[in-house]
């Protein structure tokens, strides 16, 4: 288990962290989204021991994690870093030796990387002759090189092409098999969504929501119903228990159900009314799980 | 629970990450082409240096005179006046005084002689007042003198050599140990910056390309820090052996110095002083560097330090004039300057082994300050970019 254990952070006056605690079980795929600001890039580099934590710890199998455990974490920061006068196999060796590889070890990890994320022929380049999209590769196969036990990227599909963001979802789902924890922060919720088992949204120093997608899902408070009926009346679901209307266009009405209310009697009234074309749950997008959980607390802190 | 661990993957010691970081740094280094022709450029003007010195000083001067008459005898003398005068004489028979301007104005020869033997002998040359004229002007007296003393019938025994003996000991060699002990130093001053800016330049290039983030989640920033000045370091002073080896050789190949052991003594003395001069400098120039994020930035916190370094020169070169003065003997013990300036007064001979002692002595103090001290500064300046930071601030982000 990676365990983020009640982190707290102020620059100056500035609260940045205020109690950030959350866990990533072995394989599994943890998206970290956050607004900007909210803290993401803090937690992690407190978890790489860029930064000190005011209070609280990150722990790694029950251990809190130092440098020798550090060693064994594959790190993506923010803001890419990389020798650019360094030629891509030299620099990926040694990083890979850095992580504790011997100099044989370090760089037959190195060409196997280049070539596993396309880099191959550009191996005897420097990294500054690298398009940017080729330098984010390198950037990646770097925090890879080493064989990590466990995954910190911040923000690595940034400025990715989609043939890019592919293989790179390919190469971080190949470590969760592998049994690596991966965590990783970005922006691109549809992806997010799509490739991580769990997801935690931060939001003003603390973790809002976390679990799996479905399950935030299922805790996002009033789920909807979409129900098409293209002959009721306005105003046909009003009278089952529970129910709210949230909207209502020429048959095509949106429900949001009470905790306990039943789906069921809605179904019923519905086919009271005649045709019924369309009955479905509205499965809130993590966009729009997003937004109400950051809402949320924007409200609580006003 | 925990991802299969490879067999490969050892922990690493602190040593072995400082060896590391050390090793990127030298192989990084010695493909540079700045480095590679900074080198070639020390190396051939220190054989320049011994060339010149050969061709001005050590050498015989050479002379060509021109000769119309004059018997075997003429020349002869001319010659041993020559070797008298510590000048290579060449005597070239010229055909008439017509022939002797030609030359003398084609600059064929320094001077023609007309008539030798005559009673008005006359010396052609481009302009008044050069060695030939001394030369033939002797050389005539001389065989003057000698055929009016065998007209007289007179007969001269050899005169007796003359044995010396010296009373000040080794005057001229010291004043050589010197000059040495000068080009050492100018030598030192360069490298001093080279290096320092080498340091300095690799800080500020892992900041500003932020790979220092990844490099700090494998190390501390001592063992970065340690890596990189022992790698430039050894760079270094293999850089100053190679300089000295080729300097020494050069010197005793070209004879132009007198007493190796000496040389020898003096070089190995600034070499000594490179090691701990280069720790002081390397350290307070990464320090420096860690303050700013951008290469263009270097400039201004570099020049304290070198303005430090140009003052110690300046000194030494003073005190290669006066070994002894109050202001050699003050800062030969001052951290910093004391690389610059006792190797110098070491080789005039005017500085006690305790002198030297206690010198080193307060250069590996400060050096232990600046380490423990700036070692703070540039773990808290890491991580830390945007503008130039104070250096407070630095020391206040160490503890955060």
């Amino acid at each position: 288990m990676l365990e983020f254990d009640g982190l707290y952070k102020a620059y100056g006056s500035n609260q940045v962290l205020e109690g950030v605690t959350f866990t990533v079980a072995p394989g599994q795929m943890f998206g970290f989204c956050g607004s900007n600001g909210a803290g993401k890039t803090t937690t992690m580099r407190i978890a790489m021991g860029l930064a000190r934590a005011d209070a609280g710890e990150v722990r790694w199998s029950g251990r809190p994690v130092d440098e020798i455990v550090r060693r064994r974490i594959g790190y993506m920061p923010e803001e890419r870093g990389l020798y650019p006068k360094m030629k891509v196999g030299e620099q990926l060796s040694y990083f890979a030796r850095l992580h504790g590889l011997d100099a044989r070890a370090a760089g037959r990890a190195a060409e196997h990387w280049a070539e596993r994320l396309g880099l191959g022929e550009r191996r005897g380049d420097r990294v500054e002759k690298l398009s940017l999209g080729n330098q984010q590769r390198v950037q990646l196969a770097a925090a890879l090189v080493s064989e990590p036990d466990v995954l910190i990227l911040d923000e690595p599909f940034s400025g990715l092409d989609p043939v890019g963001v592919d293989s790179l979802a390919e190469a971080l789902l190949e470590q969760c098999r592998r049994g690596v924890p991966v965590v990783f922060s970005s922006h691109q919720l549809d992806l997010v969504e799509r490739l991580c088992d769990a997801v935690g949204i931060l939001a003003r120093g603390k973790i809002v929501a976390s679990g799996t997608v479905d399950e935030l899902r299922s805790a996002a408070a009033g789920r909807q119903l979409r129900v098409v009926a293209p002959d009721a009346p306005a105003g046909w679901a009003a009278a089952v228990p529970g129910v709210r209307v949230v909207s209502e266009q020429r048959g095509d009405t949106v429900l949001e159900l009470a905790p306990g209310a039943d789906d069921q009697q809605v179904l019923a009234a519905a086919l009271a009314t005649g045709r019924v074309a369309h009955f479905a749950w509205r499965e809130p997008t993590l966009v729009e799980l997003f937004r109400h959980a950051v809402t949320d607390t924007r409200e609580v802190a006003a | 629970m925990t991802a299969p661990a490879s067999s490969d993957i050892t922990p690493h010691s602190p040593a072995q990450l400082v060896r590391l970081v050390a090793g990127r740094e030298i192989s990084t280094r010695i493909r540079d082409k700045g480095f590679l022709i900074s080198s070639a450029v020390l190396i051939l003007l220190i054989v320049g240096l011994m060339v010149f010195q050969v061709l001005i000083g050590g050498g015989e001067s050479t002379s060509r005179i021109g000769l119309v008459g004059g018997d075997q005898a003429v020349e002869q003398v001319l010659q041993q006046q020559g070797q008298a005068l510590d000048t290579e004489v060449t005597v070239v028979q010229l055909a008439d005084e017509d022939a002797a301007r030609t030359a003398v104005a084609e600059e064929d020869v320094d001077a023609a002689l007309l008539d030798p033997t005559g009673s008005r002998p006359e010396l052609l040359v481009q302009t008044a007042g050069g060695s030939a004229e001394d030369l033939v002007q002797s050389a005539l007296a001389a065989l003057s003198v000698a055929d009016q003393l065998s007209e007289a019938g007179v007969q001269l025994d050899p005169a007796p050599e003359v044995d010396v003996v010296a009373l000040e000991g080794a005057e001229d060699d010291r004043s050589q140990a010197t000059i040495v002990a000068l080009l050492g130093v100018g030598l030192l001053y360069f490298l001093f910056i080279l290096f320092g800016q080498f340091v300095a330049q690799g800080v500020v290039e892992e900041k500003s390309s932020r790979v220092v983030e990844l490099l700090l989640a494998t190390m501390r920033p001592w063992q970065l820090l340690a890596g990189k000045i022992i790698g430039l370091g050894a760079l270094g002073l293999l850089q100053t052996a190679v300089i000295a080896v080729v300097g020494v050789a050069g010197a005793l190949a070209f004879d132009v110095i007198d007493l190796p052991g000496q040389l020898i003594g003096t070089v190995l003395n600034v070499l000594a002083w490179f090691v701990i001069g280069y720790a002081f400098y390397a350290a307070v120039f990464a320090v420096a560097a860690s303050l700013v994020s951008r290469q263009e930035d270097l400039g201004s916190v570099l020049t304290p330090t070198t303005i430090l370094l140009v003052v110690g020169f300046v000194i030494a070169l003073q005190a290669a004039q006066d070994p002894g003065s109050t202001m050699a003997t003050v800062t030969s013990y001052v951290p910093g300057l004391s690389p610059m300036v006792m190797p110098v007064r070491q080789a005039a001979g005017e500085a006690a082994w305790w002198e030297v002692g206690l010198a080193v002595l307060l250069m590996v103090l400060a050096i232990a300050v600046i380490v423990r001290i700036g070692g703070r500064i540039y773990a808290g300046a890491l991580l830390r970019t945007g503008g130039r930071l104070k250096l407070r601030e630095a020391l206040a982000a160490e503890k955060a």
